[in-house]
């Protein structure tokens, strides 16, 4: 499909719970390296509370949805991470203001507010081993597919390579936040399991975009 | 590891829970006890909040009460509450004259407010942030956005729960907090490591002899390790970097707060205070008020902060006016 509309998303949050339940182990280990561990766990509670939230509006539009997720998220997982991604949420519903579809160049104001609000609130900068790392490419690479007029599909699956490509390079990078930053030296060539979650998010998005 | 703990993962429930037993004027909001505020909240007036890990006592908590603060989210040792307990906290103070918020400059407790400012902001509930940011170990001049709050957030929360308690609007509380915040300056030394209770052994090492100046309270690094050296020199190490940042010619009035770090003895403390006299006194200032005890601990460090905060004749009067919470009571001074 081409754009979303406020039918898929109740669906979109179901997927998003599903997958990080399933990644809740994953996220445990990466996060237990450098963090303290709670990442699967606040990801997973946060992300079944949005997809509960959001199937209990009714004729919500698009905006109230992903507000109602963020709040939700915010709520229910009390951690960095959890309060950052309830921060993109709420700041993406803004730009979705008055749609009733989202096709790939509303989706990437959509991606460029996540990542804007989610730097803002975290006051966090590229290169730092955040989840920005990982948030800011997305943004871009969804901004060029706009411009090219490209399907929604196509242009959330290049999101995803690009995502993948900046994942990887989070590793050599040194963390500047968290209790990761502790760490210091120590968190070069681990994976930055904030940067992940990103990963995750653009995936699953990808991936039902292509099958709806 | 010697301490008094049942489980280490109820520490800070089960210290809440005495609390809350000891001292009825405080209370939870609703089921969980990290949501703490006063059991009567003042119509009209501007509600005070703040918030921080534990481990710290009197911080944050221990300084809600009247012409004090309102209501404190608890996080776990060392940790930020959370954007939920703040906005709990927020919607139980709010008294339709809005919120400020007041908490030390760190990462994950600035998220979090932040966040329950944008939450509250759904409900109709104004708020406004000032940050204690007054540990002049912490960054350079010219970064002092980037300072970490200790100890001296004391002053913040004095002059702003008086302005409240005059029933001043949310604007002009703000800004004396604010005002309280540029002016306040604190400098720390650690002698020994605390114990975080879930951790169970020492968050750093620091040698028999040994002592760090401009240590956090949660053990970050400072600005210099070395061997210890008499109390009068470790003090005039400290106050310079307080004088190469505060000037007592034009205003000499100055509020003092000698705060132990947890381990150190009140007697040290007068001992610091002493020779922090002379050297202020020296420097021009005139000491209007004094604060000597544990104001902002961090377990069972021990060491010492000083601070100091400007005074003019705005912020005079609400340091010296009267308090009375849990952990802190100050009798109102004339002039």
């Amino acid at each position: 499909m081409d754009y979303f509309t406020s039918s898929n998303i109740p669906a979109l949050f179901e997927r998003f719970s599903l997958v990080f339940a399933e990644q809740k182990e994953a996220l445990i280990e990466l996060d237990s390296k450098v963090g303290d561990s709670d990442l699967g766990l606040t990801m997973a509670k946060g992300f079944a509370a949005a997809a509960a939230a959001v199937l209990e509006l009714e004729n919500a539009d698009i905006e109230t949805q992903f507000k109602t997720a963020g709040v939700a998220i915010a709520r229910a997982a009390p951690s960095t991470m959890g309060t950052l991604m309830a921060t993109g949420f709420m700041r993406g519903s803004g730009v979705t203001k008055g749609c009733e579809t989202l096709g790939t160049v509303k989706l990437a104001e959509f991606w460029v507010a996540f990542r804007d609000g989610v730097a803002q609130r975290g006051r966090v900068q590229l290169g730092d081993k955040t989840v920005v790392d990982v948030l800011h490419p997305i943004a871009e690479t969804m901004m060029i597919q706009a411009k090219t007029d490209t399907a929604l599909p196509d242009a959330l699956n290049s999101a995803y390579v690009s995502a993948v490509e900046a994942l990887e390079v989070t590793k050599g990078l040194v963390a500047q936040h968290g209790k990761a930053a502790a760490f210091q030296e120590k968190s070069r060539g681990v994976q930055d399991a904030g940067s992940t979650v990103a990963v995750i998010l653009v995936k699953t998005m990808a991936d039902f975009i292509c099958e709806v | 590891m010697k301490k008094f703990l049942n489980n280490p993962e109820n520490f800070v429930d089960e210290m809440l829970e005495g609390i809350y037993h000891a001292h009825p004027e405080v209370t939870s909001v609703g089921e969980d006890l990290r949501c703490f505020v006063r059991t009567k909240p003042v119509k009209g007036k501007v509600g005070l909040v703040t918030g921080g890990g534990s481990g710290h006592l009197p911080l944050f908590l221990g300084y809600v009460g009247d012409n004090m603060l309102d209501g404190a989210g608890v996080g776990g040792v060392f940790q930020s509450p959370s954007s939920e307990q703040v906005l709990e906290v927020t919607k139980y103070v709010d008294q339709g004259a809005g919120v400020l918020y007041l908490y030390g400059n760190y990462s994950g407790d600035l998220i979090n407010f932040d966040m329950a400012g944008e939450l509250a902001d759904f409900e109709g509930i104004k708020t406004a942030t000032v940050v204690g940011r007054d540990d002049v170990a912490s960054s350079i001049v010219g970064e002092e956005h980037k300072r970490r709050g200790v100890a001296g957030i004391f002053f913040l929360y004095k002059v702003a729960g008086a302005a409240a308690a005059q029933m001043k609007p949310l604007n002009e509380v703000a800004r004396l907090a604010e005002k309280a915040s540029a002016r306040t300056r604190t400098i720390g030394v650690a002698l020994s490591p605390c114990i975080v209770p879930e951790i169970g052994k020492p968050s750093f090492n620091l040698g028999e002899n040994e002592m760090e100046i401009g240590m956090g309270i949660h053990g970050e690094n400072g600005i210099t390790r070395k061997n210890m050296t008499p109390a009068d020199e470790v003090v005039d190490e400290m106050m310079v970097r307080i004088l190469a940042e505060q000037s007592y010619e034009v205003e000499q009035d100055v509020a003092v707060l000698i705060n132990g770090l947890g381990a150190t003895p009140l007697e040290e403390l007068y001992v610091i205070y002493r020779r922090t006299a002379q050297v202020l006194e020296k420097a021009g200032a005139v000491i209007r008020h004094v604060f000597i005890g544990e104001f902002a601990t961090s377990m069972e460090m021990a060491g010492a902060s000083i601070s100091v905060m400007q005074l003019d004749d705005e912020l005079e009067p609400l340091v010296a006016a009267g308090a009375n919470t849990p952990f802190f009571k100050h009798i109102k001074r004339q002039g």
